[in-house]
């Protein structure tokens, strides 16, 4: 384990090095895939949680693996591993060599906030990968991409100020570098209020929590498209996972704070997916459709701070809920980039392939975004959860269901006006394609009922569940007719309307 | 004499003795003279570590000779003296090889070099000084053996700041002997000691102590760049990049630095100086020069400005450390001692190799220069992340320590403080990364080749040792004989009595 936890951090460092010691283009385009791989195996062969030690590094870390981190690290494992197969193809000769140093050390701190146990550790990896992802942001250096790197970077950075900040209180209080020992710490301070917001707004900038997000519309869609799809799938969940292991979730005493994340949460659900729905490009669609999704883990995130006999159930179904995300959104990202077959069949295929991740975001039955909704209704229920908002959630949910069928549909027809012909490279369609089949299928297979209660609450128990899920879908179908129908009849592949 | 008390003697008398050697040398004795400096450089080190594992041990190696009654000379390694000895002797090893390669074919090298060494023996006689009189002997020689090395180029530039340096240095350094001959008048010759010697000391006097105290910081404060003493930093700027690595990062303004640490801890005793009420109005002076350093930095367009208002600010940090009444503080303010210098000099030997290799002084030369010179600029992205306290780089532990010491010791204003530096210093150095790497190279007219290698080899490994020094320091800040472990042992004799 512990060999395997030094690779999962180190092997991605490995291509900077090579950058360094000027190793050929194409030896890097070779490396570049299979950085996440030691990371997959670990969260596979994941069985219990431990740690591991290690007393000289920074302030004395503590690296290691729990049913949280695991999903986390499978979801990003497996995001990265497909994104790199693409990006192998994807990124032209020019840059190629910033890019991979880039990608190599952004991974890195993607993987290592995940297994950081102590907060100097996760800092640094958070870090990282903010400072490192700016590069891959700004890649293109076109006048839009500086300006959306520019504001990505001062808002990271302030973020990064508050976090610190937080961490700093939180562990005085703790009196421990452990991030175990801060959300009781949070809970119990005296300016336990000062230091919740600190966190919760620091990593909120990562999350895209609304009002703090202005950099993730602009930012996710310049980058090149592999990078756009593990920006949105994974690294944003940094943030997601920094509340999830530093806020006082499940500890008493914040019921109001909780239930304003919820509000937030509820607002970047239908906020995101509304100023999505106004956007022309499928890769700024799918941004706010981030923030939207986002938005739904945000609520979640504060019903577990606003009723806290519920948290235990409620955060692996986050975690659950990232990785079914993670997946979804990656393949959409992909399929961006993608060249489309002339006619015929293939290419009613690709749409509908490119299709089924979107619909799984709104909660397709049988796909993982039913699993993911129905654990979600699951631990949602107004009646166990108790604070004054709960009612809400049920027809909450409902609307965002909605919405996000609506953007998913948006994202479909602004996708297929940009849309070129012409053949993949085989990494590219192993990228997407493994990608859409992982989010699809392999989900199932996927060691995550293992995670106690869980299994129970993802399978469809009835046909009103299906339901349940279904008729949003069906009833913002109903609703987009129009578009669908333009759809059918739209512009000739290549060209753009006004 | 036993070899061991002998210890300090001889480590201070390698680099007088080298010094010695070299203003003797004929002018073309390059090889000679690069040995020498060389050796000289490694025994010292060899002699600091032996010190060093000896300190540990709780040996203790002193010597002293009475020079009239009641004024000694002490020579002594204790955890502090061996802290800032064995800083110095590490980056004066890779200054020195960097000097050489820095000044291969100028002229006056050997004046340069004697004068080198020369500044090396007063560092080490600061280090290990074992009172307020022997340091204050060495402070003085250190002013005069660095103003040659300001003015080494001889422009009248060169010069005027060097003249604008002799007459700050030299009225802080009266300043400071008015402090310290006044002490001696109410105490008798006081020797550095672990928790100070005030602690009995009759209440009628803290008001002249703490009037002393004043004193003796005015003093210091001029060579630690503590505004409004700072002017002549900045000015020094335009000596050789070798001199101003070492001005910045080890030699002047660390001797200042230090200073305050021995006034603070081992005169007057940490508790002593906090219950006189001394540290807060000190710790208040520090949180604005760090500010003011900062902000200062953010309109030079000039590479060396630029870094030279950060020192202003960094050094700061140390003193801000020292003021934080707790262990905790102190552990934050000593271990930025030894990370400043090795992050510092890293930026300036990069400064000296774009200025050398693409005649590159303003910032905005720098476009593209990250593929130019990759190794140069990886180390300057390293320091200068380093510098804003990014993780899991050296400032971090500095900015860790200094928050959490902060807090302990009550004192939350820090934070915002810590935060503000740290957003400003993403300002000023963040922009220069990005032209280093992102920007289009807009061709250098001054360029010069070496090879294969993209700059002289002696110029580019030590940024590059010292850089990989930035991240080992941080990484395992926790290791055994790590900065921030010694400094937690030294921070554990100066509180426990």
């Amino acid at each position: 384990m512990s060999a395997l936890i030094w690779g999962a951090v180190l092997l991605p460092l490995l291509l900077p090095l090579l950058v360094v010691l000027q190793l050929p283009a194409r030896g890097l385009r070779l490396v570049l895939p299979w950085l996440p791989v030691p990371a997959l195996v670990l969260a596979l062969s994941y069985e219990a949680p431990w740690a591991l030690h290690l007393p000289y590094l920074l302030l004395g870390a503590s690296w290691g693996l729990d049913d949280v981190r695991q999903l986390m690290l499978l979801a990003a494992s497996l995001l990265w591993l497909c994104a790199g197969l693409y990006a192998s193809a994807y990124i032209r000769a020019e840059g190629l060599r910033r890019y991979s140093a880039l990608w190599g050390l952004t991974l890195a701190g993607n993987l290592g906030l995940i297994l950081s146990l102590d907060l100097a550790s996760f800092y640094t990896f958070f870090a990282l990968m903010t400072f490192a992802g700016y590069g891959l942001v700004i890649h293109d250096r076109t006048k839009e991409a500086l300006w959306a790197g520019k504001v990505y970077l001062v808002m990271a950075i302030v973020g990064e100020m508050a976090v610190l900040s937080g961490l700093l209180l939180a562990s005085h209080q703790a009196g421990s570098l452990q991030l175990a020992s801060l959300p009781e710490a949070v809970a119990g301070a005296e300016n336990g209020l000062w230091i919740f917001a600190l966190l919760l707004v620091g990593f909120g900038v990562k999350a895209g929590l609304p009002l703090l997000h202005f950099w993730l519309p602009l930012a996710h869609p310049v980058a090149p498209t592999p990078a756009s799809a593990v920006l949105s799938g994974a690294m944003i969940k940094g943030g997601l996972l920094g509340w999830v292991l530093v806020l006082p979730l499940g500890l008493p005493g914040y019921t109001g704070l909780g239930q304003a994340l919820v509000v937030l949460g509820a607002l970047g659900s239908l906020g995101g997916a509304a100023l999505g729905l106004l956007q022309q490009r499928p890769k700024t669609v799918l941004a706010y459709s981030s923030i939207s999704q986002m938005g739904l883990m945000t609520l979640l995130v504060g019903s577990a701070i606003a009723a806290p006999h519920q948290a235990s159930l409620i955060v692996p179904v986050i975690a659950l809920y990232a990785l079914h995300h993670g997946l979804a959104k990656g393949a959409l990202f992909l399929a961006v980039g993608l060249k489309w077959p002339d006619s015929g069949w293939p290419r009613w295929l690709g749409w509908g392939l490119v299709m089924l991740p979107g619909l799984a975001l709104a909660g397709l039955p049988f796909t993982s975004g039913a699993a993911a909704k129905t654990a979600m209704k699951g631990v949602l229920q107004p009646d166990q959860l108790g604070f004054g908002l709960a009612h809400l959630l049920p027809a909450l949910m409902a609307a965002g269901a909605m919405a996000t069928t609506l953007l998913i549909l948006r994202y479909l027809v602004c996708l297929r006006d940009t849309i070129t012909t012409g053949y993949n490279t085989g990494a590219i369609l192993a990228g997407w394609g493994g990608l859409t089949f992982i989010s699809l299928l392999l989900f199932w297979w996927l060691p995550w009922p293992q995670v106690g209660e869980l299994a129970s609450l993802a399978r469809l128990g009835s046909l009103k569940d299906a339901w349940g899920l279904t008729w949003p879908l069906l009833a913002a179908g109903a609703v987009a007719w129009p578009w669908l129908r333009r759809l059918r009849s739209g512009p000739q592949p290549g060209s753009h309307t006004p | 004499m036993s070899f061991a008390s002998a210890l300090p003697l001889l480590t201070l008398m390698t680099s007088l003795v080298a010094a010695l050697v070299i203003f003797m040398l004929p002018e073309q004795r390059q090889g000679l003279r690069t040995l020498l400096n060389l050796t000289a450089a490694v025994v010292k080190l060899g002699l600091v570590a032996i010190m060093v594992a000896g300190v540990f041990r709780g040996e203790d190696y002193s010597i002293s000779y009475t020079l009239l009654p009641g004024v000694e000379f002490i020579l002594r390694a204790d955890a502090l003296s061996v802290m800032f000895a064995g800083l110095s002797a590490v980056l004066w090893l890779f200054t020195t090889i960097y000097a050489v390669g820095y000044l291969e074919g100028a002229p006056n090298r050997s004046r340069f070099f004697g004068f080198f060494s020369l500044c090396v023996a007063s560092t080490m006689g600061i280090a290990l000084a074992g009172n307020l009189f022997t340091f204050l002997l060495f402070y003085e020689m250190l002013t005069l053996s660095t103003y040659p090395l300001v003015v080494h180029r001889g422009t009248r530039k060169a010069v005027r700041a060097g003249n604008s340096y002799l007459a700050y240095t030299l009225t802080g350094g009266v300043v400071l002997l008015l402090g310290v001959a006044w002490l001696h008048t109410l105490f008798g010759d006081l020797p550095f000691a672990a928790t100070g010697h005030f602690q009995q000391v009759d209440p009628a006097l803290h008001g002249t102590l703490a009037l002393i105290f004043l004193i003796l910081i005015t003093g210091l404060a001029v060579k630690s760049a503590i505004f409004p003493l700072h002017g002549w930093l900045p000015t020094a700027m335009v000596a050789p990049a070798p001199v101003s690595a070492l001005l910045h990062a080890v030699a002047v303004v660390k001797a200042g630095a230090f200073g305050i640490v021995r006034v603070v801890y081992d005169i007057y005793g940490i508790e002593f100086a906090y219950a006189l009420g001394v540290l807060e109005p000190l710790g208040w002076l520090a949180a604005f020069t760090i500010l003011y350093g900062s902000v200062r930095a953010l309109s030079q367009t000039d590479l060396k400005r630029r870094l030279a208002f950060s020192t202003v600010s960094q050094v700061s940090y140390i003193v801000l450390g020292v003021t934080l009444f707790g262990p905790i503080g102190t552990i934050g303010g000593l271990v930025h001692l030894l990370h400043q210098g090795v992050m510092k000099i890293t930026l300036f030997f990069c400064a000296g190799n774009y200025a050398e290799t693409l005649g590159v002084h303003r910032i905005d030369e720098l476009d593209g220069a990250g593929r130019r010179m990759p190794l140069t600029s990886i180390a300057f992205t390293l320091g200068a992340f380093g510098m804003m306290g990014a993780p899991p780089l050296a400032g971090f532990v500095t900015k860790w320590m200094l928050g959490s010491g902060a807090l302990a010791s009550g004192m939350l204003w820090v934070i915002p403080v810590l935060v503000a530096s740290t957003l400003l210093n993403a300002a000023y150095f963040l922009p220069i990364l990005y032209r280093l790497w992102f920007a289009t190279p807009k061709g250098w007219s001054q360029e010069r080749r070496w090879g294969r290698l993209e700059t002289h080899s002696w110029l580019l490994w030590p940024p590059l040792l010292t850089a990989a020094l930035t991240v080992l320091l941080g990484i395992l800040a926790s290791a055994p004989f790590s900065p921030l472990s010694w400094a937690e042992l030294v921070a554990a004799r100066e509180y426990l009595p």
